[in-house]
């Protein structure tokens, strides 16, 4: 039978495609290995590329470090990453209005201001900025300047950290204190009487070590609570993140110049570029900070000749986010580009984030909260969790309700302590909960212990 | 038609070189079945490992609840009867629904 081209064409194709199927796996193999060698990239930056603290400056400029953002992952808190970032609680929850402190929405990207402009004061020594709530030590005298930055905690606005020149008088690690005569009153009317003397360790809010100042009574330190770093919650004095005062304690010689000032506005420039950054000002400053930045800026535009953003200048002003904006070119030379923003993944696990020990039967626990909503029941958790020293605690969901039980602790005498801190620093009235072990007549018998 | 024989032979001579190929991809897919069947055993056990952990976790919690509402109806108990004995009335609120003002509260918590 003769058969026709077509034919003969259609007969060897189905031959082919007889052969092949035979081949599938080396046909197409080619094609997955190639799909694996090259898989698509990850979109973002290791976190551990993110500078949080050590800079360089480059002569005339006055603007370090970049911006970044992290997607929220469940249980986070922005204190938890404020932490791990080296920043402070303000500063975070500043640069993210409207983001949940204790309970943020999971997958959300949230700002890590990690730039900063400089104050306006020497770059050499120390230099604090109780606007900002952020130290800036100036290392050598080089160019590049090396900048070393920590965000702190300062005085409240009853007992707040005083401006001005001093000095690093003295260092001490594992400082004792010997607490003042106006905290000792404090505490007893409240119903907490302190010791007079504190002695080093977990209930020293002084922490590990201590910077004491030439203006007498004021120290730099670290603390026993980290989640106070970035609030005004001091009587005074300045407090740093463990990590952080440990640095700043070796790299600190006797007599370094101490400089505290109070910029909510801060100008400066990089790379040509003028930048305008602001912080929400002290009561009563607002108007007479905001005039001097506004008269400042006029010159510059005056000097330079170039025309500065005003609409964007006010918008920075009423927000005080915290973030260094651009506002004007210095030059006409200068870039014109926005500054990137770099996403860093979410870290395996952020450090200093408090653990929560697992349940146990045998162990007594407080009852701090009874709630109907769960974010509320979240809320009040994290907030326990992050005292200092901190009390564990969880939520547990009884139908439709949420408990926020803390605990375990070994005995009734340690739970009676941490009914007694939820009393006192967080106006919570804890229920003592005896071990679920023991049987119901030593509930009746256990006497509760005193707040 | 013999040229259409000649290109049929010489596809299904083409066929027979390339199965040598194909037969080491065989043994290579052999080898991720059982690679494969490997890690399903192991996700499997992994599986039952955590699903063993969430009971417990589960029966702890359970637990913790109990205990937990005993001590509440204690407390309410103990509340009803003082305040009954002071005010001739029952208690509004149990003790432990009430709950903080969160950042002012949680500042000032954080002083010295």
């Amino acid at each position: 039978m003769k058969l026709s081209p077509i034919s003969n064409w259609l007969l060897l194709t189905a031959l082919w495609a007889f052969v092949l199927s035979l081949n599938g796996c080396a046909g197409i193999s080619w094609a997955l290995n190639g799909a694996q060698e090259n898989p698509y990239p990850p979109p973002s930056h290791d976190e551990r590329e993110i500078e949080r603290n050590e800079f360089t400056l480059p002569s005339g400029d006055d603007v370090v470090g970049g911006l970044a953002v992290v997607r929220l992952e469940k249980g986070d808190t922005l204190p938890d990453v404020a932490r791990h970032f080296g920043l402070g609680v303000t500063a975070i929850s500043a640069a993210n209005p409207g983001v949940d402190l204790w309970v943020p929405e999971v997958g959300k990207l949230v700002m890590l201001p990690l730039s900063f402009i400089l104050p306006d004061a020497p770059r050499s020594g120390i230099v604090i900025n109780i606007a900002a709530m952020r130290l800036f030590r100036y290392q050598g005298n080089g160019n590049p300047l090396a900048v070393l930055t920590f965000p702190v905690g300062i005085g409240t606005t009853e007992r707040p950290t005083p401006t001005g020149k001093m000095s690093v008088e003295r260092k001490e690690m594992w400082p004792t204190w010997h607490v003042p005569s106006s905290i000792l009153k404090a505490h007893r009317a409240k119903g907490d009487p302190l010791p007079a003397v504190v002695l080093p360790g977990p209930q020293n809010p002084l922490g590990e070590s201590a910077l004491y100042l030439s203006k007498s009574g004021y120290l730099i330190h670290g603390t026993n609570k980290p989640a106070s770093i970035g609030l005004k919650a001091t009587n005074g004095c300045m407090r740093l993140y463990p990590e952080d005062v440990k640095r700043l304690y070796d790299d600190t010689p006797l007599h370094t110049p101490v400089v505290i000032v109070n910029q909510p506005y801060l100008i400066g420039q990089r790379d040509g570029v003028l930048y305008m950054e602001a912080h929400k000002p002290a009561e009563g400053a607002d108007e007479r900070e905001q005039k001097r930045i506004f008269e400042r800026l006029r010159e510059i535009e005056r000097e330079t000749g170039q025309p500065l953003n005003w609409k964007e200048i006010e918008q920075v002003t009423v927000e005080a986010r915290g973030i260094p904006v651009p506002i004007s070119r210095l030059a006409p030379e200068s870039s014109n580009e926005a500054p990137t923003t770099t996403e860093v993944r979410h870290p395996e696990k952020l450090y200093g984030k408090p653990e929560v020990p697992e349940l146990k039967l045998d162990g007594w626990y407080v009852l701090a909260a009874n709630v109907a909503d769960e974010t509320e029941a979240r809320r009040i958790a994290a907030m326990i969790n992050h005292q200092g020293p901190p009390i564990p605690s969880r939520v547990l969901v009884d139908r439709d309700r949420y408990r926020v039980m803390t605990g375990p602790f070994k005995d009734v005498d340690e739970a009676g302590d941490a009914i007694r801190r939820l009393k006192i620093d967080l106006e919570l009235n804890g229920i003592l909960v005896v071990p679920a072990s023991e049987p119901l007549q030593e509930l009746v018998q256990q006497p509760t212990p005193g707040v | 038609m013999k040229r259409a024989i000649l290109g049929i032979f010489m596809t299904l001579l083409a066929g027979t070189v390339m199965g040598c190929a194909t037969s080491g991809d065989l043994a290579k897919m052999q080898e991720q079945q059982n690679q494969t069947a490997a890690k399903a055993d192991q996700a499997l056990q992994e599986a039952r490992s955590a699903m063993a952990t969430a009971d417990a976790a589960k029966r702890q919690a359970d637990a913790a609840n109990a205990a937990a509402t005993r001590a509440e109806t204690t407390a309410n108990n103990a509340a009803t009867a003082t305040t009954n004995s002071a005010t001739g009335g029952p208690v509004e609120e149990t003790p432990a629904n009430q709950t903080p003002q969160s950042s002012d509260v949680f500042q000032k918590s954080m002083g010295k």
